[in-house]
């Protein structure tokens, strides 16, 4: 099977009567989960496949899929609405998001962010459905010594997220680190920070930080504050005001496809690297949007480029989280592990196999993202004005109803009660830390990668030596982490001189 | 005389009849029991891997053949350790069934690492989904066309790992310490998926797994399978040579023998259906019975056979030997194992 005849195959069996219902339900489904803080796209996938024994293959993929690619968009609602990430992916949306809706923009930010989603997601999938005729080589581009040299270079973000306040931002990024470092090391099997405890041994949960540090965190500075979430409006926006604000909000992402196709690009990249996930490329895409931006002040204070960087990452992320997994079968994350289990169950087998004859199947998935995040859209749409009444009621209704869904969350990603206790304890941090005034995004940047730099750097180390970074591709990779952060420390010293003349 | 003859018959027969009913009610009872019950199905890893693709193909099955509903709860943690002890330690009514992973929780055991809240030996086996194959698979852009040829080998090969003391690092630094070849174990990998990828790249030469996890890189020709783990062969691997074979070809072919056949003991523990200890016998034999026929039931074994699944069924009290013999090692071999385990070797 051509490519071209895969292509027009896949998609008219994409948008067949036989498999657009599924995709539909799956693309409502996965929206709903996004939108319940704590639960995330690994969650509604795992769901999901429950279903698919009775299925036919294409539609088993569309309803999979189609779970797993809105999980984001309503994510990110609930991300701008309530302050409280609907999905880990969601954690960079909550640097502007949020802050807009304060500004009585809840409308476009919204409308800015599904777009974003839909186009980063869009950008993903037709990167992934170029690289076809290269997938292998592709995906065998990063070994550990690639992988140890990106996350770094990812790390060297936070020098620009916390521009304005350095010697928090890197206590905090460091914090991150040392967090990540919790747990039995896999290499030593040494127990590290664990306290003598069992549930330590693996190390904390992501879902549980994330909603800590930034959910419950919000929720008690409310609960302190008093009010409604909303702090600039004291009355809801009304439904007519705030659709014309959604249609302004998309009408900004397509606006600024410059920056779109950037962020989507990153997103794109660090989904093809397995072990990275997407709520860094989200970071990494917010940190991106503020460098380039020529108004890096008000980011922080609601910029709409903030949302639309983070949310057309976090989206992109998935096409190339798909390469790995069709090219050989192999999963980068916990959502493709579980895609792979569904397609084992539907009959179907990645590797080669599925690119040489049936890459049909592959053009299904391609579009099921692009249909799915469409679908996604144009209901989270209809989602927002219910949903942006509840945020002018008063704090001492919110709270406890908020409170006890995100505990619920944090309970069910693993059930654990463990990771309610963490996601408690994370949230006095996080409370912390903001009336401190301590970069969150820092830390959460530090925790992510900081597992992934320390395992990759053994790896690399025990394959190829202590010079592993003269090899040429991580050597070309460490020339732009140190140009960058280069770049980086003269604009700090610029902007130093500048405000000491 | 006849009356007594009567009378005694009479008691007779009662007593058959009650007995009868007695037995009767006792079946249905455990039947009864089930009926419309919840059972709770642990899965010791996250959704998505070989463990919870088992549990969810044989799910529908099982209540089919139990008449209970069950329900799959994925607890991971500590490698599979923390739900093999949540269900060593739930309540002993027949209503927290799981699968483990035997291999790896009876190394943990015997290595006393902590956290092992349980006894292999001790659960109640509802039998065994499969066995755990063992092969070593090679990047066929190695250069190692044969077992000979790593054996052979001047310049050390690399064989990657996942973590110090799990199974794909007992595997290499054991069959190692049986052949005395020159390699070096690259471990630190998460999850054998990234091992693999590490294989296709040239990273490393090879690696020790299962045979669902290679199968797919040989059917590929990416990789080539140089030995595997089962004395007595394997359909999967029908031409390959057995390491047993080049045990005796080692200085010492017993000690070799010895070290081997406890190895392969782990693999046949594989992956067991278990429920905790203490569960009264009646429903433990309905459990098993269920397990059986669902394990059988033809619809199943096709879907295993489209999700290109691997089984082989071991009823219960089979998979109990399996485990006391797996568990109860000579001192030396122990010792061996244990060092094994803790990366020490």
């Amino acid at each position: 099977m051509t490519i071209v005849d895969g292509m027009t195959s896949g998609f008219f069996q994409a948008i067949s009567i036989g498999v657009l219902p599924y995709l539909f339900s799956g693309a409502i489904f996965g929206l709903a989960i996004g939108i319940i803080p704590g639960l995330s796209g690994h969650f509604a996938m795992a769901m999901a496949v429950t279903f698919l024994y009775s299925m036919e293959p294409g539609a088993g993929i569309a309803f999979l899929l189609g779970a797993h690619s809105t999980v984001a968009q309503g994510g990110g609602l609930t991300a701008i609405l309530f302050s409280t990430p609907g999905t880990g992916q969601n954690a960079a949306t909550l640097l502007d998001g949020p802050p807009m809706r304060d500004n009585g923009q809840a409308g476009v930010a919204v409308g800015a962010a599904l777009a974003s989603c839909f186009l980063g997601a869009s950008f993903g999938a037709i990167a992934l459905a170029l690289l076809i005729p290269v997938l292998k080589d592709v995906v065998l581009f990063f070994g550990p010594p690639e992988i140890f040299v990106l996350a770094f270079l990812a790390l060297t973000f936070v020098a620009v997220l916390g521009k304005e306040d350095m010697t928090r931002s890197l206590i905090a990024a460091l914090f991150g680190l040392l967090l990540a470092m919790i747990g039995v090391d896999n290499v030593t099997n040494t127990e590290r920070f664990t306290l003598g405890s069992s549930d330590l041994a693996d190390g904390l949960s992501l879902v549980p930080v994330i909603l800590g540090l930034f959910a419950v965190a919000e929720m008690v500075e409310l609960w302190l504050r008093g009010g409604s979430l909303a702090k600039g409006t004291t009355i809801a926006l009304s439904g007519r005001e705030t659709q014309k604000q959604i249609f302004y909000g998309i009408g900004l992402a397509f606006r600024r496809w410059w920056l779109v196709l950037r962020c989507s690009a990153i997103g794109t990249v660090m989904g093809l690297i397995p072990g990275l996930g997407s709520a860094p490329a989200a970071f990494v895409a917010y940190g991106h949007a503020k460098q380039t931006s020529k108004d890096k002040e008000s980011f922080g204070k609601g910029n709409v480029e903030g949302v639309i960087g983070a949310e057309a990452a976090n989206d992109a992320v998935e096409g190339g989280a798909l390469a790995s997994t069709i090219a050989f079968g192999i999963p980068g994350s916990s959502s493709m592990a579980i895609l792979l289990s569904g397609l084992f169950i539907l009959g179907l087998e990645t590797g080669p196999q599925m690119l040489n004859d049936k890459v049909d199947i592959v053009f299904i998935m391609i579009f099921t993202i692009i249909i799915g995040n469409l679908i996604g859209t144009i209901f989270g749409m209809f989602l927002v004005n219910p949903l942006s009444r509840a945020t002018s009621i008063r704090a001492s209704m919110m709270v406890p109803v908020l409170l006890s869904i995100i505990v619920t969350g944090a309970y069910a990603s693993e059930s654990s009660l463990f990771d309610v206790g963490i996601a408690l304890v994370f949230g006095m941090i996080g409370f912390l830390m903001k009336i401190l005034n301590y970069s969150r995004a820092a830390l959460l940047i530090g925790f992510v990668l900081g597992f992934a730099v320390e395992k990759n750097l053994y790896l690399s180390l025990l394959i190829d030596g202590p010079l592993f970074f003269l090899e040429p591709i991580p050597l070309t990779l460490c020339l732009i982490t140190i140009g960058f952060l280069a770049i980086n420390i003269y604009g700090i010293i610029r902007d130093r001189q500048r405000s000491k003349a | 005389m006849r009356r007594h003859i009567l009378k005694a018959l009479a008691i007779g027969m009662l007593a058959t009849v009650s007995g009868g009913i007695s037995s009767v009610a006792q079946a249905e009872t455990a039947a009864e029991f089930y009926s419309g019950k919840n059972i709770k199905f642990i899965v010791p890893y996250k959704p998505g891997g070989g463990y919870d693709e088992y549990a969810r193909l044989i799910e529908p099955y099982l209540e089919k053949h139990s008449g209970a509903r069950v329900d799959i709860v994925n607890i991971s943690g500590s490698g599979g350790m923390k739900g093999a002890s949540e269900i060593f330690n739930a309540p002993t009514d027949g209503l927290t069934i799981g699968i483990i992973n035997g291999a790896a929780m009876v190394t943990s055991e015997l290595a006393e690492i902590e956290g092992a809240a349980y006894k292999v030996a001790e659960y109640n086996f509802l039998g065994r989904v499969v066995a755990d194959h063992r092969v070593l698979a090679v990047s066929t852009k190695s250069g190692l066309e044969t077992y000979a040829d790593m054996l052979a080998s001047d310049k050390p090969v690399l064989l990657g790992a996942t973590g110090l003391g799990g199974s794909t690092y007992v595997d290499a630094v054991i069959l190692a310490e049986v052949m005395g070849n020159n390699q070096k174990v690259i471990h630190g990998f998460t999850g054998s998926s990234e091992v693999r990828q590490a294989l296709l790249r040239g990273d490393i030469h090879g690696m020790w797994g299962s045979w669902g996890s290679a199968r797919k890189g040989v059917k590929s020709g990416d990789f080539r399978i140089l030995v595997h783990g089962d004395r007595n062969g394997n359909p999967n691997t029908a031409d390959v040579p057995t390491v047993f074979e080049f045990g005796q070809k080692t200085g010492n072919p017993d000690h070799a023998d010895e070290v081997l056949g406890a190895w392969e003991a782990l693999s046949l523990v594989g992956r067991p259906v278990a429920a905790p200890p203490g569960v009264p016998e009646d429903r433990i034999a309905y459990l098993q019975t269920a397990f059986e026929n669902a394990m059988k039931d033809p619809e199943f074994l096709e879907k295993a056979n489209q999700a290109g699944r691997d089984l082989s069924f071991l009823d219960g009290a089979g998979m109990k030997a399996i485990a006391k013999s797996a568990t109860e090692l000579s001192p030396d071999i122990k010792a061996l194992f244990v060092a094994a385990i803790r990366g020490e070797l």
